[in-house]
């Protein structure tokens, strides 16, 4: 009753000051006249009445400045004076606060940026009910070889899990969504598809918004072909038709009968267009490792339990992929929350990033508050007068706070605008489905962390200011003209020795980063990129699980191909060099000194001019040709790697695979993504090219799930409408079969190294920025010795030193500080970017050209930001700064 | 002026004008001059004193201030006591009494 009172007077007060003041004014007015006819009415003459009345009042303005310091919302009134008061102070030095501003707006966006990433995918909650109880499955392996990580599943484990594994409802989907061709009308589109299992979406608790989710039937092996769609492929492929399930919609060339349709807004792991049941098996695709598993712990049940059942299940499988080239080693499994699980692999990257965003705040509070301290020494006389004048301490501290807290504010708003333009760039960067999440935003959460660093920041670059004034000599302060003490500019310059510190590691570590992805773009990449074209189309369709139409088409879409004006060559093969290939496993050497051994290889399948078409050298041997058919001796190539490897450098042709497959040529390794041994980015994989001719009907439907042919036209010079007619070409053998896209070899290395390039990206702007902050700090510093020391200066040159010995006295203080940063920041590199190694390929983490860049960069930097200072020192006039005194 | 004024002890003069108020509306003066008149002249609130308790006072809800006529027609501010300044008058009355009371006993005590 009482607060609400006062608060409502405290808002009067505020907001109708002019009407209060007036009611104060005629109040006591009336008081004296009424006081004043007393009087009079006494017998007092009127003009002594009057005097006597004033004089018992006691000043009218007092009694007024009395009632307004107990006026409720006063404390707001005098924080607003103190704000007003300090924006015209940030006014009166626009050359500061537009550092000031410029500073934290720069670092406070990148760090928003930033933080929005890390807020996507590891704070806020998954889009699903109870997502604390979703989990995917690690494995860890100890023993010769160790590894922690997740693994997909077989077809075994998953029965198991499906089966005798009560604590958990669990489902597995095909590994990432494929591009499926769906007929929609007159139209064929190329949609993501999803292959999951039953009860795939009763794990995320996601309900259809017509019809059902997948059932058992649906899943079993060679089930009804169903389909359910995403709300957004249902409105816009079929105009939301509300009696969509039960009818068929074609779908890879087959009749598919849509079964439900999911609801607005519901979103899976997998993020596909529309979803297709898995129905997997032990043989064929769950033979391998080749499904992903999520868990849901069913109620009542704990991680314990679903870790203790799933140990005890899989543990005892018959067959331990795990062992095969482990032996004796140590297999446990265990849970890991969704969230984590998904990110894993992106963890230490983003977590990296916010670390390298954490410290360009600190180098940019290390700058801040080496202006600030500049500031408050410099406004000395006006703080001394407003003690003079009777101004507590505590007074004039606050009105120091409050104009970092505004500067802060202020800062941290222009750095949200900033934050939001970096994290659109940012996105655009990214490849699509690269971040596991389906969008980042500046949510509240984002917001909040942004106003509590940027408070943070004027904390920390206010403090030392606050630290430096707290104690402070009335007298002496009087006395001084301007204080230029020798302890502050000492502090000042160890700020920025550690701001250029912590920027050297910065530099180093991204100059680290562009090393290594030079390195890995100028790879000899064993064929010619140049002026070749690419084109991807997903042969997952009925109509060519049949070999010998797949063979038609190839053969037809090429010749017509090879029509197209300007085209030298055309050939299709399952991958590109640069892409990751499909692995084979079950590859046995059959005769000679290795007989027996097995060879895990990458596998293409290639028509006869792939060789040629992408320039790869025949090192040995004969290239495929036309009369490499299905009925005769079954061929291979292998590449110089896979001699290397299962022959130890013996002549492989005319040695045999798999029985009856033959090695007639070996060609040059290209670069590509590897998918046994991922120890680089690009490595020259061990392969075997098959003739696409001799591709079985039986491996066919399986292989183009998981992987879309290219079909690859070399032309001399660029032809125009290339691609528009390489569509036109293969329209003319299959008007149904699209083309998902076109790539050129470059497109295809930037996407292998997509993740390199984003490293290499966001460090160096992040480098680039802390370089500027540094750069800044030195100019600042020195900029203000000269400022200061001008007459020290003027009486250096009335005495007779030259210009130029001025500039190199106040300039060395600069330069010395960036030097001491220089040599900690080296020093700081040898321990820190020891964690880098696993991210660099081609160079070590102490490498010398990197080092040199960085020193140069530095001190190129330093000299710049040392001598446009020092410039303004020729323009002293030494008998005006001696007059000045 | 009086001769033999006694500095009011912290607190008092609140419950002095709730006191004053308690019988009707006045304005500033007639409030000074009622707690004069109540204290015997023990009692004299200066301006500088009274305004700011009349309006921190206001503030609080226990008084509310409206403008009328005062005896010899001068527009003025009267002040009565609201709802809540009743039971605060209530409160004091009693609060004040233990004290004043207790503080008799003590100093009576041998």
């Amino acid at each position: 009753m009482q607060l609400l009172s006062r608060v409502r007077s405290a808002l009067r007060n505020l907001l109708r000051k002019r009407q209060v003041e007036a009611q104060l004014d005629e109040e006591l007015r009336a008081y004296a006249e009424m006081m004043t006819d007393e009087r009079i009415a006494a017998g007092v003459p009127a003009s002594e009445a009057r005097r006597s009345v004033l004089v018992e009042i006691g000043g009218v303005e007092q009694v007024k400045q009395a009632v307004r310091d107990r006026r409720a919302g006063v404390r707001i009134e005098l924080l607003w004076q103190d704000l007003r008061y300090g924006v015209r102070q940030l006014r009166r030095n626009p050359g500061f606060t537009v550092t000031v501003l410029a500073t934290l707006a720069l670092s406070i966006g990148a760090n928003t940026a930033i933080f929005s990433i890390v807020n996507a995918l590891m704070l806020r909650s998954l889009p699903y009910p109870h997502a604390e109880r979703l989990g995917v499955i690690f494995t860890r392996i100890r023993g010769p070889i160790t590894s922690d990580e997740r693994h997909h599943v077989n077809g075994e484990q998953w029965e198991l899990l499906r089966d005798e594994v009560p604590a958990l409802l669990s489902a597995v989907s095909g590994a990432r969504p494929t591009g499926v061709n769906l007929q929609a009308g007159p139209h064929v589109q190329y949609v993501f598809q999803g292959r999951v299992s039953q009860r795939y979406f009763d794990v995320l608790a996601v309900q259809p918004l017509l019809g059902r989710n997948f059932s058992e039937i649906e899943d079993r092996p060679h089930g009804p072909k169903t389909a359910v769609l995403s709300y957004g492929l249902w409105r816009s492929a079929f105009a939301a038709n509300p009696n969509i399930v039960g009818q068929p919609v074609l779908l890879k060339g087959e009749p598919y009968t849509v079964i439900g349709v999911l609801p607005e807004g519901a979103t899976t792991p997998l993020n596909a267009d529309l979803y297709t049941a898995l129905q997997p098996t032990r043989d064929g695709e769950g033979g391998g490792t080749n499904f992903e598993l999520i868990t849901r712990l069913r109620d009542g049940a704990t991680w314990q339990e679903a870790d203790a059942q799933i140990n005890r299940v899989w543990l005892a499988r018959s067959s331990r992929y795990e062992l095969h080239d482990k032996p004796g080693a140590q297999v446990s499994y265990y849970t890991v929350p969704l969230q984590q699980g998904q990110i894993a692999t992106l963890r230490p990257q983003v977590l990296a990033l916010m670390l390298a965003a954490g410290l360009i705040l600190l180098i940019a509070c290390a700058n801040l508050a080496g202006l600030t301290l500049v500031r408050v020494l410099r406004r000395t006389p006006e703080v001394a007068t407003r003690l003079a004048l009777g101004a507590s301490h505590w007074q004039v501290q606050r009105q120091l706070w409050i104009e970092n807290l505004l500067l802060a504010l202020v800062g941290g708003a222009a750095g949200v605008g900033v934050g939001f333009v970096a994290l659109r760039g940012l996105l655009l960067l990214l490849p699509q489905h690269f971040l596991p999440v389906t969008g980042v935003s500046l949510d509240a959460r984002v917001l909040a962390f942004t106003l509590l660093i940027s408070v943070l920041t004027s904390m920390l670059f206010g403090m030392l200011p606050a630290l430096a004034t707290r104690r402070f000599d009335l007298r002496s302060a009087i006395g001084t003209r301007m204080s230029t003490d020798s302890g502050h500019l000492a502090l000042r310059q160890v700020l920025i020795a550690g701001e250029v510190a912590l920027t050297v590691v910065l530099l180093t570590a991204s100059g680290l980063l562009i090393r290594t992805l030079v390195h890995l773009e100028t790879l000899p990449p064993g064929f010619n990129p140049a002026g070749v074209m690419t084109a991807r189309a997903s042969l997952d369709e009925a109509r060519y699980h049949d070999a010998a139409a797949f063979r038609e088409l190839l053969n037809e879409s090429i010749a017509a191909m090879r029509r197209i004006p300007g085209v030298e060559n055309a050939a299709v093969g399952l991958s590109l060099p640069y892409e990751r290939a499909l692995n084979e496993g079950g590859l046995v050497i059959s005769d000679g000194k290795e007989a027996g051994q097995s060879a895990m290889a990458a596998a293409v399948y290639v028509t006869p001019d792939y060789f040629a078409t992408l320039q790869i050298p025949l090192l040995d041997g004969r290239a495929f040709t036309d009369a490499d058919r299905p009925n005769t001796q079954r061929v291979a190539i292998v590449n110089r790697a896979f001699a290397q490897k299962f022959f130890h450098g013996a002549n492989p042709i005319g040695r045999h695979i798999d029985k009856d497959m033959v090695i007639v040529g070996i060609v040059e390794s290209v670069e590509m993504a590897p998918g046994i041994d991922p120890t680089a980015p690009l490595t020259g994989e061990e392969t075997l090219y098959f003739p696409a001719a001799q591709a079985e009907s039986r491996m066919l439907p399986m292989i183009h799930v998981w992987f879309q042919p290219s079909w690859i036209v070399r032309t001399a010079r660029p032809v125009e409408g290339l691609t528009a007619q390489m569509q036109h070409a293969l329209a003319s053998v299959d008007p149904d079969l699209p083309f998902s896209g076109f790539y050129s070899m470059g497109d295809v290395l930037a996407k292998t190294l997509a993740m390199q390039r984003i490293e290499v990206a966001l460090l160096s702007t992040m480098a680039a920025l802390a370089l500027v902050l540094s750069a800044v700090g030195i100019f600042a510093l020195v900029a203000n010795i000269v400022a200061q020391k001008s007459r020290e200066i003027g009486i250096r040159i009335a005495l007779g030193s030259s210009i130029q010995q001025a500039m190199l006295h106040i300039g060395a203080s600069g330069a010395r500080a960036a030097s001491l940063g220089l040599i900690a920041g080296l020093v700081l590199c040898t321990g820190a970017l020891r964690a880098m190694r696993s991210v660099l390929y081609g160079i070590g983490v102490y490498d010398a050209p990197t080092v040199l860049a960085v020193v140069l960069v530095l001190a190129s930097v330093t000299i710049v930001a040392t001598i446009l200072p020092t410039l303004r020192i020729a323009g002293i006039d030494p008998a005006q700064t001696l007059r000045e005194e | 002026m009086g001769s033999k004024q006694t500095t009011l002890l912290q607190g008092t003069l609140d419950l002095l004008i709730l006191k004053a108020l308690g019988t009707g509306e006045l304005h500033g003066l007639g409030i000074s001059r009622r707690i004069e008149q109540m204290t015997r002249g023990t009692f004299v609130v200066k301006p500088g004193s009274l305004f700011p308790a009349l309006h921190r006072m206001e503030e609080a809800g226990w008084l509310s201030g409206f403008w009328g006529e005062s005896e010899n027609n001068r527009r003025a501010k009267f002040y009565r006591l609201t709802k809540a300044g009743d039971a605060q008058l209530e409160h004091e009355t009693e609060q004040w009494t233990r004290v004043a009371t207790a503080m008799t006993q003590a100093l009576k005590a041998t």
